[in-house]
C-alpha cells in the first residue's frame, strides 16, 4: 500500500520538508540515499575516491545550507546532482592545481597478475577521462560507468537526448583512442 | 524512420553502440573499452559511509551553533496585521501600566553570519580515529570526526566556519591532542601547549 511504502521509504520531497521543519536526521536519509547512488559518478568525475569523498561531503553540506532554495523538493535528486557535479569539478580543479591526480594505490597494483590487469584497466580509464571536457565527462560517466539510460541522463542534466548521444559518442571515441595508446 | 528527433534509427543505433563498427580495429577498441569500463565499475574504490558520518557530524554541530545564534541575532517574524496590532496594543498597555523604560532598537542591518567551508587534513599514521576540536565547537573532541582517505594515513574533514579567527587541535584516538603541523600560525593556549590558528576570509574555501 502506498502509505506503508512512504513510511518505509519516504520520498525526497517528504524528507526535504522534514529537514526544513528541523528534523536533522531526515537529512541523513537523503545523504545515504544519494551518496550511495552518486559515489561512483563522483569518483569518475573527480578522478579518485578521496577527491570524490571531499566533493560529496562539501556538496551535501552546501545543499543542506541552501535547502530552503530547493523550490521543488520532489526534484531534490536533480537539484543536488547539479551541486555535486559543480563541486566535483571544483575539487578536481583544486587538486590539479595542488598535486597530480595519479596518486591512487599504485603501490598495490602489482600484487597479483589478475589484479594488476584490472588495475591497469582502471588506471587507463582514469587517464582517458582526463582527456574529456567537463561536459563530456559528466555524460560519459553517467552512461558508461553508471549505466543510466539517455532519458535518465537527459532529466538529470536537463538537456536533449540527441545532444547527449552526440556528446557521449564523442567522449567514447576519445576514450577508445586513448585506451588503445595506453593498453 | 526516427524517434521524433533529427536522427535516423540507424544513427541512434550507432551512437548507442548497438551497431558494431565496421573495421576489426574498431571491434578491438570496443572490446578494450568494455573491459576497461567494467573493471572501473567493479573495482574502483568509492566513497563510503564515512562520508555520511562526517556530513551529519558537521550538520549537527552547525545546527547546535545556529540554535544559539537564533537568540542573539535579529529575527524576522511573519505576523498577521490584526495580530500585530493586538500585540502592539497589549505592549502599549503594559508599558503604560508598569512604566517600562525604552528598549534598544536593533539596527536591522543584515549581519547574519555567513559560513565558509574549510577543509582540514592531517597525516596520522597508525591512528584509528581522528577528530577536530576547536573554538568553533567548544573544543568538543567528538563533534567533528575526520574521514580516513584511501591513502591510509590521510584524514580529512570539511567544516563550515564563520569568517574570523579560530583556534583548533586534532584529537588522535580520543586521547592525544596535537596542533596542525601545516597551520599558518600557532599560539600559546595559556597552559603550556600550542593551539593552531586559522583565519577564515569571508569568501572562498580556506585550508588549514
Amino acid at each position: 500500500m502506498c502509505l506503508h511504502s512512504e513510511a518505509v521509504n519516504p520520498s525526497d520531497g517528504a524528507l526535504v520538508r522534514k529537514v526544513l521543519d528541523g528534523d536533522t536526521d531526515a537529512y541523513g536519509v537523503l545523504v545515504t540515499r544519494y551518496r550511495t547512488e552518486f559515489a561512483r559518478y563522483a569518483t569518475g568525475l573527480c578522478g579518485d575516491a578521496d577527491s570524490a569523498a571531499d566533493a560529496m561531503q562539501e556538496a551535501f553540506i552546501r545543499a543542506y545550507r541552501s535547502l530552503g532554495s530547493c523550490r521543488e523538493p520532489e526534484k531534490f535528486k536533480a537539484w543536488f546532482f547539479r551541486i555535486l557535479t559543480n563541486q566535483c569539478h571544483n575539487v578536481r580543479d583544486r587538486r590539479k592545481a595542488h598535486a597530480p591526480l595519479e596518486v591512487v594505490s599504485t603501490e598495490a597494483a602489482e600484487q597479483a597478475d589478475d589484479r594488476a590487469i584490472q588495475n591497469d584497466l582502471r588506471r587507463a580509464i582514469r587517464t582517458a577521462l582526463k582527456d574529456l571536457t567537463k561536459e563530456q565527462r559528466e555524460a560519459f560517466v553517467l552512461k558508461h560507468i553508471e549505466g543510466y539510460t539517455y532519458g535518465e541522463i537527459a532529466r538529470l542534466l536537463d538537456e536533449g537526448v540527441d545532444a547527449l548521444k552526440m556528446r557521449v559518442y564523442r567522449a567514447r571515441d576519445v576514450v577508445k583512442r586513448r585506451l588503445e595508446e595506453l593498453l | 524512420m526516427n524517434r521524433g528527433s533529427g536522427f535516423s534509427e540507424d544513427t541512434h543505433a550507432y551512437f548507442d553502440g548497438d551497431r558494431p563498427d565496421a573495421a576489426e580495429r574498431d571491434r578491438h577498441a570496443a572490446d578494450q573499452f568494455a573491459q576497461a569500463t567494467a573493471a572501473f565499475v567493479q573495482g574502483e574504490a568509492v566513497p563510503g559511509r564515512e562520508v555520511d558520518r562526517a556530513v551529519m557530524a558537521v550538520i549537527r554541530a552547525e545546527r547546535r551553533q545556529s540554535a544559539w545564534r537564533w537568540f542573539i541575532q535579529p529575527q524576522v517574524f511573519r505576523l498577521r496585521p490584526v495580530l500585530a496590532a493586538a500585540a502592539i496594543f497589549v505592549a502599549a498597555v503594559g508599558i503604560s501600566m508598569f512604566g517600562g523604560g525604552s528598549a534598544a532598537d536593533p539596527d536591522g542591518a543584515g549581519n547574519a553570519l555567513t559560513t565558509v567551508l574549510v577543509r582540514f587534513e592531517l597525516r596520522a599514521p597508525g591512528a584509528s580515529a581522528v577528530a577536530l576540536a576547536g573554538s568553533f565547537n567548544s573544543w568538543d573532541d567528538e563533534a567533528v570526526p575526520l574521514v580516513r582517505g584511501s591513502a591510509e594515513d590521510l584524514w580529512t574533514v570539511t567544516v563550515p566556519l564563520t569568517p574570523g579567527e579560530h583556534q583548533y587541535l586534532f584529537v588522535i584516538d580520543g586521547e592525544e591532542w596535537i596542533p596542525d603541523p601545516h597551520a599558518h600560525a600557532q599560539v600559546d593556549d595559556g597552559f603550556g601547549q600550542r593551539n593552531s590558528v586559522i583565519i577564515v576570509a569571508p569568501r572562498g574555501v580556506v585550508r588549514s
